[in-house]
């Protein structure tokens, strides 16, 4: 491994002259307390925490909340023209987990052909990821194979060894950025690489949730009865969406048409949840899937059974953020300890 | 497949046939010829179809690729897109993209006794493969067993018409009779006793789920195996491309692993 050391003080001098490459977007702890990714624009005022959970995930920069995809107008004709909306991005201070959903939503939006308007965002991002040292109190990255550090999908990767950080590269654009940069970085020695294993090893038995995602998995592969779990769940859900849209890894989205007059309009795509009850329901109000019941049915089977089906791994990356957002207490972990708890014998 | 997958292809309507009273059948042409001109489908495929301020809706082809030039989609007023498009006139616009989804496999399909099970407008999808037999030829004896709620609700009649006088056994029911109507009262489903199809044999079903379910052990009694039992199913959909998640069912996008499936597929999950 080629390593690389950035002293901590050198750290904000070489955020300053990446932000002349592009928008430079980093975890800052705003007034009210709260840890939000920010474009920064003012070293001086803004606090780039790296300390604290991000509350959001990087998804609503790649993937917006709301996007507008289209205009159109139907005055002469009807037709439509793209809305393009992308900057070069630098992302700094993503956790292992975010990156490995980032990693995910490449393959989503790339199913039949590229999403335009993702791969556009995703082509100028550069991604510096923090590897967790310490992990925060409901991850379990370590369960889901997903961090707390990466071998891949970096462009680069730093660890927090206390007087500095260890820097290395994965990709082609990482090691450009050490190159053009290295007036800020020296060599790391081989006590520096052992200093940056041992980091490694401590976080990973620093884990406060110790949550079986694979053995979750092997009962779910082996089709066990799940109904009364669905029923449970399903009527604790307040029907919110406050999971799907704080999970990096949820994706779904619907498309509205939004006029602006009687032949002018926007084509927006907006965030969906399966939770919600209109998601599966049909012009003329048949709806193929019983809400009651079945609520949460789609959004636990999709990521620890599809996905691993379709594309070799869960798309849940311990990042324990539905664990704190659902007041009704349905979430991963909570699931997971559930369908555990299965007697393994009412397999079929 | 264009390169923006999301940037609808402007179509004229060229002639709006009423089928009944809730179902009208689009002919559509696209207004960029070349386009018009190198566009092909297969059926039981889709396309997902704008209508201005409305957003987007999943309807299938009526018609068959086997009659290039122009399309057909046959639709039910049902909501707020196919309200608006109910509206439309000769001349009017709407955006298409597609098509979408896996169509039915008319190859293996040849030499096969054909029987077509349809409940309203479960008829449009099936309307355009057995004008695809009839056009391409290979395929066995052909049987249609249509239901309606009311004699007033059947449509395609004009297809009908034609289908009979090329040799298709077509049954019709209605769920209730209306004065002068002389022919079988009845869920459609109770037009399958009785009924014998010789090997090697398929169905293709299309209808309300209720219509579906009810069918499914008649078909098994008389000897379909899963295999030989195919469906296409109607979903909520936003992409049709496999990414928007609305058309889940078990494991399955209904937009790309289907919509059309055999039984073996909708069992296995």
């Amino acid at each position: 491994m080629n390593g690389f050391i950035l002293k901590k003080d050198n750290l904000v001098p070489l955020l300053r002259k990446l932000r002349k490459g592009g928008r430079l977007v980093a975890p800052v702890q705003n007034r009210h307390g709260d840890t939000m990714f920010t474009a920064i624009e003012d070293f001086d005022r803004q606090h780039i925490d790296l300390k604290n959970q991000a509350q959001a995930s990087l998804k609503p920069f790649f993937f917006p909340q709301e996007e507008p995809l289209y205009t159109y107008q139907n005055k002469k004709g009807y037709d439509f023209k793209p809305v393009n909306s992308s900057e070069p991005t630098i992302f700094f201070g993503l956790r292992s987990c975010d990156l490995t959903a980032i990693l995910y939503m490449d393959v989503i939006f790339s199913q039949k052909s590229p999403d335009p308007f993702y791969f556009e965002r995703r082509r100028e991002a550069v991604l510096i990821s923090l590897g967790c040292s310490r992990p925060f109190a409901n991850c379990f990255c370590n369960n889901s194979r997903s961090g707390p550090f990466l071998e891949y999908g970096f462009d680069l990767q730093f660890t927090d060894l206390g007087h500095c950080f260890f820097v290395e590269a994965d990709r082609a654009r990482g090691e450009e950025l050490l190159e053009r940069w290295s007036c800020y970085f020296t060599p790391a020695t081989e006590e520096d690489c052992r200093n940056k294993y041992q980091v490694v090893l401590e976080a990973r038995s620093s884990f406060k949730q110790t949550v079986h995602v694979d053995q979750a998995i092997k009962k779910l592969t082996a089709d066990i009865d799940l109904e009364s779990i669905w029923k449970e769940l399903s009527s604790r859900c307040q029907d919110c969406g406050g999971c799907a849209y704080i999970c990096p890894t949820c994706t779904c989205f619907t498309i509205v048409d939004q006029p602006v007059d009687d032949t002018h309009g926007t084509r927006l795509r907006q965030w969906d949840s399966c939770t919600f009850a209109g998601f599966t329901r049909m012009a003329g109000g048949h709806n193929p899937v019983d809400y009651a019941d079945h609520a949460i049915r789609r959004r636990f089977l999709h990521k620890l059974k599809t996905d691993v089906e379709k594309h070799g791994r869960p798309s849940c990356v311990g990042c324990g953020r539905c664990v704190g957002i659902c007041f009704g207490g349905v979430d991963m972990i909570r699931f997971i300890k559930m369908v555990n708890e299965l007697p393994a014998e009412e397999g079929k | 497949m264009s390169r923006d997958i999301y940037l609808p292809q402007m179509a004229r309507i060229e002639k709006i046939i009423p089928e009944n009273p809730q179902i009208k059948t689009f002919v559509l042409c696209f207004v960029d010829e070349d386009f018009n001109s190198s566009f092909s489908y297969e059926p039981g495929q889709f396309m997902m179809v704008s209508v201005p301020h409305c957003g987007e809706a999943p309807i299938s082809f009526s018609s068959t690729p086997t009659r290039p030039g122009n399309i057909e989609l046959s639709v039910r007023l049902a909501g707020k897109l196919t309200g608006a498009m109910h509206e439309l006139r000769l001349g009017d616009l709407v955006g298409l993209r597609g098509p979408f989804g896996t169509p039915f496999t008319m190859d293996k399909l040849s030499d096969r006794n054909l029987l077509f099970v349809a409940g309203g407008i479960g008829l449009a999808p099936l309307r355009g493969v057995i004008n695809y037999c009839l056009d391409k030829g290979g395929y066995g004896k052909i049987t249609l067993l249509y239901g309606s709620r009311a004699p007033d609700d059947i449509a395609f009649s004009a297809d009908i018409k034609l289908w009979q006088k090329k040799g298709i056994d077509c049954q019709l029911s209605v769920d209730t009779a209306a004065e002068g109507w002389n022919g079988h009262v009845g869920v459609v489903t109770t037009l399958l006793a009785g009924l014998e199809i010789e090997n090697p044999k398929s169905s293709l079903l299309c209808g309300p789920p209720i219509m579906i379910k009810f069918c499914l052990p008649e078909l098994s009694k008389m000897g379909f195996t899963d295999k030989e039992i195919i469906t296409t199913m109607e979903r909520h959909m936003k992409c049709g491309i496999g990414v928007c998640g609305h058309c889940y069912l078990d494991n399955k996008l209904v937009c790309v692993d289907g919509p059309v499936f055999d039984l073996a597929q909708l069992k296995a999950h």
